[in-house]
């Protein structure tokens, strides 16, 4: 028997959906209008004002905002409610720059953590549960998020945060944790080190993890199910709408449903903004009609995937969304050719490497390079040069089918290469410092 | 039977990676017969015989080294010109293919030991049998 959440809204006809949407998008809209400057200016530049806005068959009309609009009014600027009403703050990693604050108000802390229970309870978790958070607690939104979702549903909840490794297993262990959430590079990290330990996925509790906060590959799931031995879900989000939860794999595991009731998703043609069809592949933007401190009127998320709708076997019916290809900024044109690092993930670990690799890209002489260091198994090592050498040009052959472009690949030892507890850095791209302007 | 063993270590293309590997084997006591690296652009290959090889591949192995262990053809033979051509003839003959092969100091100043690594160590032992080339065994090396 499948078990929601929110069972009228998770399994709610497409038009009643439809006609809640647009309830809440007319009034949002019109909220976001009033309260928030920036958007007003945005609106009046484009001739567009909250009455022509009467239904999602209008969203097309508003402008488009991206990252740029969040740090250009950093820190209030997007803030649609007085400060008095706020009660949290979380804030993207800012790695690829100024960070990205976001606020919510009571209301939207509790619409977040219903999002999370409903992805918990589609991946089979109720009150009997012990749920273990392994995200970073603080401004990122993984620990605080997982945390509260977790208490809505009445799982036992440790909260873990990230990091000691050991003592993770030791909890795991002794509290019989039967969830695991956490990064999906974490949860690789914590089966090796199970499996190092000698303890057998059998000794655990452990039967189900939700995973995300960054790009994963299929391939990456089956290495966490089976070193863990347990069903590892997606679950998708970002901090800019809320954090995880915006949209959660069913047991299908076949593309993740989106809590449309609360973000309404479109995909566009990145280049020219023009909104595709469902089943094509393209940016995805988001419309958040429930959020009110920081509302996000068709946020531009830089993740490519396709759209789906149709009755999923789980009997939800939200649309779904495939796992992203990766986020537009993760991808590297290399040779002119777009390069994606869960392209190589695929082939690393279909070839029976762990996935632990380092990609650097870098330009010799106007060219291009690609070399990517693998992490070899204790097991792929030989006393032989020619077997390794023939280790590493099969890699790169398998590699290049796949990719196009000729890599250089690199064995390196059994971890050598530093492990994340969040999200993994894998991709070093030195071209950046040439294409500086010298001074 | 006493056959020798060869342990191989993965080196990364990076400094200090062979002192890491020393450090370890000296504080455990561990001596070491023969040596020999093989490099390439990328990474290093440490081959070596030591005095205690379990406890030699247990350390490392606990310290993440990619470690294998093999099965090589150990021999000594006088240290007069010819003697290594005469073996390779002797191996030649019988088809048997080499993959690499170091010397290393043997008992005595008149004798120089070799590390042969072969594809078929069967079909090694008897070929330098029936040639007459003294094996070396496990025995043999543990007393030097």
């Amino acid at each position: 028997m499948e078990k929601y959440w929110d069972k009228d809204i998770e399994t709610m006809p497409p038009e009643k959906m439809k006609a809640l949407q647009s309830e809440r998008l007319v009034k949002q809209v019109k909220h976001v209008y009033e309260n928030v400057k920036y958007y007003r200016d945005l609106m009046d530049e484009k001739g567009v004002k909250p009455e022509d806005i009467t239904s999602v068959d209008d969203l097309h009309k508003l402008p488009f905002i991206s990252k740029a609009d969040l740090r250009d009014s950093y820190p209030y600027g997007m803030l649609a409610v007085p400060l008095s009403e706020c009660v949290r703050i979380h804030s993207t990693s800012g790695t690829t720059g100024k960070r990205v604050v976001a606020f919510y108000t009571q209301n939207d802390v509790d619409m977040w953590e219903n999002c999370i229970a409903r992805a918990i309870t589609a991946a089979g978790g109720d009150e009997n549960d012990v749920l273990q958070v392994a995200y970073g607690y603080g401004l990122f939104t993984g620990g605080a998020g997982v945390h509260g979702g977790s208490h809505k549903v009445g799982c036992l909840t440790l909260p873990m945060s990230s990091g000691n490794t050991e003592r993770q297993i030791q909890f795991m262990q002794d509290l019989g944790a039967t969830f695991l959430c956490c990064t999906p590079s974490y949860a690789a990290y914590i089966g090796e080190t199970i499996q190092e330990m000698g303890i057998s996925p059998d000794d655990l509790k452990l039967r189900a993890g939700i995973f995300g906060a960054e790009p994963w590959t299929e391939e990456m799931r089956q290495t966490i199910e089976k070193s863990l031995g347990i069903k590892a879900y997606d679950i998708y989000g970002l901090t800019e709408t809320s954090g995880p939860g915006v949209a959660f794999e069913c047991s299908e595991q076949k593309g993740m449903h989106i809590n449309e009731d609360n973000f309404i998703p479109e995909v566009i043609n990145p280049d020219t903004g023009e909104v595709l069809p469902d089943g094509e592949v393209g940016e995805l933007v988001f419309t958040s009609i429930t959020k009110e401190a920081f509302p996000l009127l068709r946020y531009r998320t830089r993740d490519l995937c396709v759209l789906s709708r149709g009755k999923c076997k789980c009997g939800r019916t939200l649309i779904k969304m495939t796992k992203p290809m990766g986020r537009s900024d993760d991808m590297m044109i290399i040779r002119g050719v777009n390069v994606f690092p869960s392209q190589i993930e695929t082939v690393l670990i279909a070839e029976g490497y762990a996935p632990n690799y380092i990609i650097e890209v870098d330009r010799v002489n106007n060219n291009d390079t690609l070399d990517i260091s693998v992490e070899m198994k204790p097991e792929q090592f030989s006393d032989k040069v020619k077997d390794m050498q023939d280790q590493e040009r099969s890699l790169a052959l398998a590699i290049k089918t796949m990719l196009g472009i000729n890599p250089k690949v690199h064995l390196v030892s059994p971890k050598s290469i530093t492990r994340s507890e969040g999200k993994a850095v894998r991709v070093i791209d030195k071209r950046r410092l040439h294409d500086m302007p010298a001074k | 039977m006493g056959y020798v063993r060869q342990i191989s270590v993965f080196l990364d293309n990076k400094p200090n990676q062979l002192t890491g590997v020393m450090k370890l084997i000296k504080n455990h006591n561990i001596n070491i017969r023969a040596l020999s690296i093989a490099d390439t652009k990328d990474f290093g290959i440490l081959r070596m015989i030591v005095s205690d090889t379990e406890k030699a591949v247990d350390v490392l192995r606990e310290a993440s080294y990619a470690v294998a262990e093999t099965e090589i053809v150990a021999i000594t033979i006088p240290d007069t010109p010819g003697q290594l051509s005469r073996v390779l003839d002797i191996l030649g003959e019988q088809n048997v293919n080499i993959e690499y092969l170091y010397a290393f100091l043997g008992k005595s100043d008149r004798s120089v030991s070799f590390v042969i690594r072969v594809d078929d160590n069967d079909n090694a032992y008897t070929a330098l049998e029936s040639g007459g080339i003294i094996r070396l065994t496990a025995n043999d090396i543990s007393e030097m």
